[in-house]
C-alpha cells in the first residue's frame, strides 16, 4: 500500500512552481521552488516540496515532459540515462538564460523557455531513484526541486521490491532534506550562498511536531505489517536514521539489491544516496523514528526530525499482557 | 634519483598510446606516474625528494589567489593535476622519502596505515624515511602534527601501491582494470588560509570551506587535465582511486554509470558494492571499478553540492569538485 500520490506509470508532465512555500512547525513560511503536476501538487496533494513521485516499470520506455518559463532541467539521478537526457546544462545541451540574462548552459537546438522538453529513457533495475533540477544546482536543489523515481519490477508489482525480491505490505518514501532559510530569498547562487548552514530539518517537507504525525512519514500499522521505507537523501547533510530501536534490514541502495540484506538498528546515509529499508511493526510498539542531520565536517548533530512508528492493532491487549 | 619509475619513460607513454589511441598526443606527456604504471619484474628502491612549503595558488577563475601549503617533488615530478608530490611503487619495493621542511613550523610526516608516529621535523631541517612498500592499494600521505590542520591547508598527497604480479589490478587477485585514475579531493576555507599566512592560527571548529578541488583543480580545469578528466573507451573497466584529503564527507555521484566499490582503506567492501553515489569519508581511500557501459560525457561530482561551487557560485563559468567522464 502506497502512502503517497504518484505520476505514471512511465509518463509524467511537470512544470515548475517558483512561488511555492513550506510552512514550518514554528509558523515561519519558507519560500520554495518545486516541480509540480498538472494540478499544482508536489509530493502529495497537501504540499509543494518535495516534488511529485514518478513511477515507472523496469524495461519500459519512460517519457517525462518539463515545461518551464525559467531555466530549469531534470537530472534523473541514478537512472544512468544517456547524455542527451541527462539534464546537465554543460553536457546535455539543455538550456537557456539565467534570470540575469547570462547563459547558464549552451543552447544546441534544445528547448526554448516555455516550450516543453521531453526526456526519454528506459527504466533500469527496480528500485529507488532521485530526480532533481541540474541548473544552478546548488540553489535549485536546496529550494525544493527534487523528488523520487520508483522503478517497479517488470510485472508492475507494487508490493515486491524487485523480481524475486522481498515483499512488503506498506510503502513509504522518506525524503531527507534541510533548508538554510537565508538561501530562500536568493535567485541565483553567488557569494551569498557560499556557506550552507541549515536551520530546518525535515522529512517530506515536515519538521518538528508536524513530522511526528505527518501521514506520509508516520508509520502506523498493525503489528506484523511488513513496511518498506525508501530513504532518499535529497539534501546536503549526511544523516543517521534510527527507528526507535527497531531492528531493520537494508535491502538495497542506489537502485541495486545488496548482496545480502544487512540487519541494523541505525544507518548513515549521505547526500545523493538512497537506501531501501524493510522492517516489521513490533507488537505493542509506540515510539519515534529519529533522523539526525550531521555536520558535513565533524559529524556533530545539527538538528533532528522525528516521526511516529506505532502498532495500531490491539494485540497487546488480546494477547493478555494487560 | 628515482630508478625505473620515470613517468616520462618511453615504455609508459607507449602503453598509454595503446590504451588511448586517438587522444591528442600533447596530452600524453603530461600524464602522471599514478595514471600510467608499468609493472616491473624486479623490486626497486624508489626515491622521492620532497619539500614542505608555502605557495600562492591561483584559483580557477584566474584572478583569485590563496596562500596554501603543499608537498613538492624537487625532481620535478608532478601530478596528478595540480599536485606536485605523489608516490607510486609496487609491492616488494623499498620506498625512500627525503623530506625537507621549508615551512616556518614543525611538521610530522604521516601515512595512515604505513608510517605513523614519526618524530616531528623542525623548521628548516631534513630527514629520511625508509620503508617497505605496504600492501597494494591507495593511501593518503599528509602532515599531522595537529590532526587535519595541515590537510586543511593542502599539505597532503596520494600514494598508490601496485601489486607485483605483473597485472594491472587493484590488488593481487583483485579486480583488474584497463586504466586507472587517482582523484584526491580537498577543500579550502579562504579565511583559514589568510589567517595562517599572516601568522594567526585558525580554530578548525570554524572551518567551513568555500573552494573545492580534485587533484588541486576546480571545474572546468578538472575537465582538461589528462589525469583528472576520466577518458574511457566503451567496454573498459576503469579503476578510480578516491582519496579524501580534505575535511568534509563527500558522496561522489556518477552520472551515466553505476560503479563497483572494491575497497575502503584497502579493506574489501562486501556489503554495499553497487552504487551511483559513493561516500568518501575524510581521510578515506576508496577504490572503485567503473564498467564503461555507454558512451557520452557525464559529470562526476560530490553531492554535497555546495562543494561544486566556486565560493558559492555554481559552475558559471567556474566551479568546484566536479569533473567530466567521457567515454567514446
Amino acid at each position: 500500500m502506497r502512502t503517497f500520490t504518484f505520476l505514471g506509470p512511465n509518463s509524467a508532465s511537470l512544470s515548475v512552481n517558483m512561488d511555492s512555500s513550506t510552512t514550518m512547525a514554528n509558523g515561519v513560511i519558507v519560500p520554495t521552488w518545486n516541480f509540480e503536476d498538472a494540478n499544482g501538487n508536489g509530493f502529495n496533494e497537501d504540499r509543494f516540496a518535495p516534488s511529485p513521485v514518478i513511477e515507472c516499470v523496469e524495461g519500459q520506455q519512460v517519457n517525462v515532459t518539463l515545461t518551464s518559463m525559467r531555466a530549469h532541467s531534470i537530472h534523473f539521478h541514478g537512472l544512468d540515462v544517456d547524455q542527451d537526457n541527462d539534464g546537465v546544462g554543460s553536457t546535455s545541451g539543455y538550456v537557456a538564460q539565467s534570470p540575469t540574462g547570462g547563459n547558464l548552459g549552451r543552447v544546441d537546438g534544445y528547448t526554448n523557455l516555455g516550450s516543453p522538453f521531453t526526456y526519454t529513457f528506459v527504466a533500469p533495475h527496480a528500485g529507488t531513484y532521485m530526480y532533481h533540477c541540474h541548473i544552478d544546482t546548488v540553489l535549485h536543489i536546496e529550494q525544493g526541486m527534487y523528488g523520487t523515481v520508483i522503478v517497479r519490477p517488470p510485472n508492475g508489482s507494487i508490493n515486491e521490491a524487485w523480481t524475486g525480491g522481498p515483499t512488503f505490505e506498506r510503502e513509504h518514501i522518506w525524503h531527507l532534506h534541510t533548508f538554510d532559510s537565508t538561501w530562500h530569498s536568493e535567485d541565483i547562487s553567488s557569494a551569498t550562498t557560499n556557506r550552507y548552514r541549515p536551520d530546518y530539518f525535515m522529512l517530506n517537507g515536515s519538521d518538528g511536531a508536524n513530522a511526528i504525525t505527518d501521514t506520509t512519514c508516520a508509520i502506523e500499522a498493525d503489528a506484523g505489517t511488513n513496511v518498506l521505507v525508501r530513504v532518499n537523501n535529497v539534501g546536503y547533510q549526511p544523516a543517521l536514521v534510527e527507528l526507535g530501536g527497531i531492528s531493520f534490514q537494508i535491502i538495497a541502495s542506489d537502485g541495486r539489491p545488496l548482496p545480502s540484506a544487512l540487519n541494523v538498528t541505525q544507518m548513515l546515509i549521505a547526500a545523493g544516496e538512497r537506501y531501501d529499508i524493510l522492517f516489521t511493526i513490533p507488537i505493542g510498539f509506540d515510539g519515534l523514528a529519529t533522523i539526525s542531520y550531521k555536520d558535513i565536517r565533524n559529524r556533530n548533530t545539527l538538528g533532528t526530525v522525528q516521526t511516529k512508528i506505532k502498532d495500531t492493532s490491539d494485540l497487546i491487549f488480546t494477547n493478555g499482557f494487560e | 634519483m628515482k630508478n625505473n619509475i620515470n613517468k616520462n619513460s618511453e615504455f609508459s607513454v607507449t602503453r598509454r598510446n595503446i590504451l588511448k589511441a586517438g587522444v591528442a598526443s600533447s596530452a600524453l606527456f603530461s600524464l602522471a606516474g599514478l595514471t600510467v604504471f608499468s609493472p616491473r619484474a624486479n623490486a626497486a628502491t624508489v626515491i622521492y625528494n620532497f619539500v614542505a612549503e608555502t605557495y600562492t595558488k591561483t584559483l580557477v577563475d584566474g584572478s583569485t589567489t590563496i596562500d596554501a601549503w603543499r608537498f613538492r617533488d624537487t625532481d620535478g615530478n608532478t601530478g596528478p593535476g595540480d599536485l606536485l608530490a605523489s608516490i607510486i611503487a609496487q609491492e616488494g619495493d623499498t620506498i625512500i622519502i627525503n623530506l625537507t621542511n621549508n615551512l616556518d613550523t614543525d611538521i610530522k610526516f604521516d601515512i595512515p596505515g604505513v608510517l605513523e608516529g614519526q618524530p616531528s621535523l623542525s623548521t628548516g631541517s631534513s630527514t629520511t624515511f625508509n620503508f617497505n612498500a605496504p600492501s597494494a592499494g591507495s593511501y593518503l600521505f599528509r602532515e599531522n602534527i595537529v590532526e587535519e590542520y595541515s590537510q586543511a591547508l593542502g599539505l597532503m598527497g596520494p600514494m598508490v601501491i601496485m601489486p607485483n604480479n605483473g597485472t594491472q589490478s587493484l590488488y593481487a587477485g583483485g579486480p583488474t582494470f584497463d586504466q586507472q585514475y587517482t582523484l584526491l579531493i580537498n577543500d579550502f576555507d579562504d579565511r583559514m588560509n589568510a589567517d595562517v599566512a599572516s601568522g594567526v592560527s585558525y580554530n578548525l571548529d570554524n572551518f567551513e570551506p568555500n573552494y573545492y578541488f580534485v587533484n588541486g583543480l576546480s571545474y572546468p580545469d578538472t575537465s582538461t587535465d589528462p589525469d583528472t578528466k576520466v577518458s574511457m573507451l566503451l567496454g573498459e573497466d576503469v579503476a578510480i582511486r578516491f582519496i579524501n584529503g580534505g575535511l568534509l564527507t563527500h558522496s561522489m555521484h556518477f552520472h551515466g554509470y553505476h560503479v563497483r566499490v572494491v575497497s575502503r582503506n584497502r579493506i574489501p567492501e562486501t556489503d554495499i558494492i553497487d552504487k551511483d553515489t559513493v561516500v568518501i569519508n575524510p581521510g578515506e581511500c576508496v577504490d572503485i571499478i567503473l564498467p564503461v557501459v555507454q558512451v557520452g560525457k557525464f559529470p562526476l561530482h560530490t553531492h554535497y553540492i555546495p562543494a561544486v561551487t566556486f565560493n558559492g557560485a555554481y559552475v558559471n563559468p567556474v566551479g568546484g569538485a566536479l569533473l567530466i567522464l567521457e567515454a567514446s
